[in-house]
């Protein structure tokens, strides 16, 4: 056996996201996303097709289409990044990993990288689809390149910070189903009724990461920032809602997941590998 | 970095809780060349603590952890490159072959790449591991525990820590360890917890006894084996023989236990004098066909410094 060298950082990094995306796209959780990812591409195409109105442009489509995309997005993220840290500290994998000679920021952000490419590239099988929709109606020429291009960065950078988030979830955990479980619903429904419990106080969720998904459709349609609606129900609510501003939504986003990936590689750093 | 490998803890204490439940305190001990050191004590004296201090899993509250001079605590990445470890029950990933679980950690110490499949079929060959393209979720345990073990060795790494590394495993699967190790610990530094007596006589040239955080004796396993003689000897015989004919052999011994109708016990002062003086009255008594120590050595020593403490051990 020759002499072992060390490698550096980055060696070790590049090591780490390609072992852990081999051992993400092996696990039924990402099959399982692929399906209800396809399932829901499939059923959207097909609603589009069956309800379309001739009127609306290439871009509306599209838009159309990114609306929900954020939700879809938390749930996906969520799934791949929920047990992230959980999982070194709640099984054997931390006893077989952390003692090797390798950072562990490297181990992390080698997941870290994995996750988000796992993650992006199911996000990218729904805009496959509405691609496939647009040139299916408008044709090639009418595609709104530069628009899906940004929206497709945004969703690359959206993508980072709910992975980030779920990453800083999971370090609070033992169990990775645990760990999991709750990232999944705080993210998925803690966002989605903060948002909806704003709405009736007319106070903007600048902080919200659900809300700074909205940025997703707005390269292709923008949005009003607030829409404020009156006499909703028997007791006459005033309802606000509100739609970020691009640059807010990427700011926020910037924040989650700049924060998010700071505070998981200082909580994996000092994790110990107890009990 | 030295060119000796060595393993050292200076004054390592762990507590948790806030220092209100201890479970290392203030340990020492420095090992270098090449050998293996049983680290012995009942559960939750500490072993497994100062393993996970000394892999990096956990940080010390006092003291420090050195591998081969280099603090694991202050620079794990440089301490650890040399280290092949096996603590607790590691599991590589369930989706993982079992080449892939080996070949990862050789690529992680940079191990050469044109080498990594040769060193695989070896560690395989020796270690009598499962197929190579078996996953590893789908191992029984002892399976799993002779890949983590080809895991840690991949590298050829000089300094190799092991935690209980045959609880486990069926008898076929601890003599194939306990030769591996044993061929290991020539050129390599080996330290491994146990509590079996017998695999730490076979294999360890030195022992560390520990109990509640505090290390009580150090010594090789000769010296321990002398300070701590066994106190009593099974003997048999090839054809009945009655009790009272043992009796009567006087003051070589200060009990006899009836085992069976051809086996007895017998305890005396535990001096090799005594013992021969024994034999010899025994050969007339009757046909003997086995004479041994009711117990190991090392259980007699680790009974007795785990009951007595500290104290437990002898001047």
């Amino acid at each position: 056996m020759g002499q072992s060298v060390l490698p550096s950082d980055y060696a070790q990094w590049m090591i780490a996201a390609r072992r852990q995306l081999r051992f993400y796209l092996r696990t039924w959780r990402f099959i399982g996303l692929l399906i209800f990812v396809l399932i829901i591409g499939v059923a959207g195409t097909a609603l589009s097709i069956a309800y379309h109105d001739s009127g609306t442009s290439a871009a509306n489509n599209f838009a159309g289409l990114t609306t929900g995309l954020s939700t879809l997005g938390i749930i996906i993220c969520a799934f791949m990044g929920g047990d992230a840290i959980a999982m070194d500290f709640g099984s054997g994998t931390g006893y077989y990993l952390l003692v090797l000679p390798v950072r562990r920021r490297v181990l992390l952000l080698g997941r870290y990288a994995a996750a988000f490419l796992a993650s992006f590239a199911l996000i990218l099988v729904l805009y496959a689809f509405g691609l496939f929709s647009t040139v299916w109606f408008y044709g090639i020429g009418r595609v709104p390149w530069f628009a899906l291009g940004s929206s497709i960065g945004l969703a690359a950078l959206f993508a980072l910070a709910v992975i980030s988030t779920a990453f800083l979830f999971s370090a609070f955990f033992r169990s990775p189903a645990v760990s999991m479980v709750v990232t999944i619903l705080v993210l998925f429904l803690g966002f989605e009724i903060l948002d909806g419990a704003l709405s009736v106080t007319s106070v903007e969720p600048w902080f919200s990461l659900l809300y700074a998904g909205g940025a997703l459709s707005l390269p292709f349609q923008p949005l009003p920032h607030k829409t404020v609606i009156t006499g909703m129900g028997a007791r006459m609510l005033t309802l606000t809602t509100w739609n970020p501003h691009l640059w807010e939504g990427a700011a926020i986003m910037i924040v989650y997941f700049v924060v998010g990936l700071v505070l998981s590689l200082v909580l994996y750093d000092y994790k110990e590998s107890k009990g | 970095m030295s060119d000796t490998s060595s393993i050292e803890v200076q004054g390592l204490t762990k507590a948790y809780f806030g220092g209100v439940a201890p479970a290392l305190r203030d340990a020492t001990f420095r090992y270098e060349g090449a050998g293996a050191i049983g680290y012995l004590g009942p559960n939750g004296a500490g072993k497994t603590t100062t393993l996970k201090v000394l892999t990096g899993l956990l940080r010390p509250t006092h003291g420090r952890a050195l591998l081969n001079g280099i603090d694991v605590t202050r620079s794990r990445k440089r301490a650890l490159a040399d280290v092949g470890s096996v603590i607790e029950s590691p599991e590589p990933y369930p989706s993982q072959t079992v080449a892939e679980a080996i070949e990862m950690v050789g690529e992680f110490r940079g191990a050469p790449r044109g080498e990594l499949g040769a060193e695989i079929a070896r560690l395989s060959e020796s270690l009598d591991l499962p197929p190579l393209d078996a996953r590893c979720g789908a191992l029984s345990k002892g399976q799993r525990q002779r890949v983590v073990l080809a895991a840690s060795l991949v590298g050829d790494p000089r300094i190799v820590i092991l935690d209980e590394p045959t609880t486990g495993l069926d008898p076929k699967e601890r003599i194939l360890i306990r030769n591996l190790l044993n061929q290991l610990k020539k050129d390599h530094l080996i330290l491994m917890s146990s509590h079996l007596m017998q695999e730490v006589t076979e294999i360890c040239d030195q022992v560390i006894f520990i109990n509640q955080g505090q290390i009580l004796l150090r010594d090789t396993v000769e010296n321990v084996a002398n300070r701590f003689r066994s106190r009593a000897v099974d003997v048999e015989f090839a054809t009945p023989i009655l009790v009272d004919k043992i009796r009567a052999l006087g003051p070589a011994f200060t009990s006899a236990t009836v085992v069976g109708e051809r086996r007895f016990r017998l305890s005396f002062d535990g001096s090799i004098d005594a013992r021969a003086s024994l034999l010899r009255g025994l050969v007339t008594v009757g046909p003997v066909i086995g004479y041994q120590s009711a117990s190991l050595a090392l259980e007699d020593a680790y009974l007795a410094l785990v009951a007595g403490g500290a104290n437990g051990a002898p001047a």
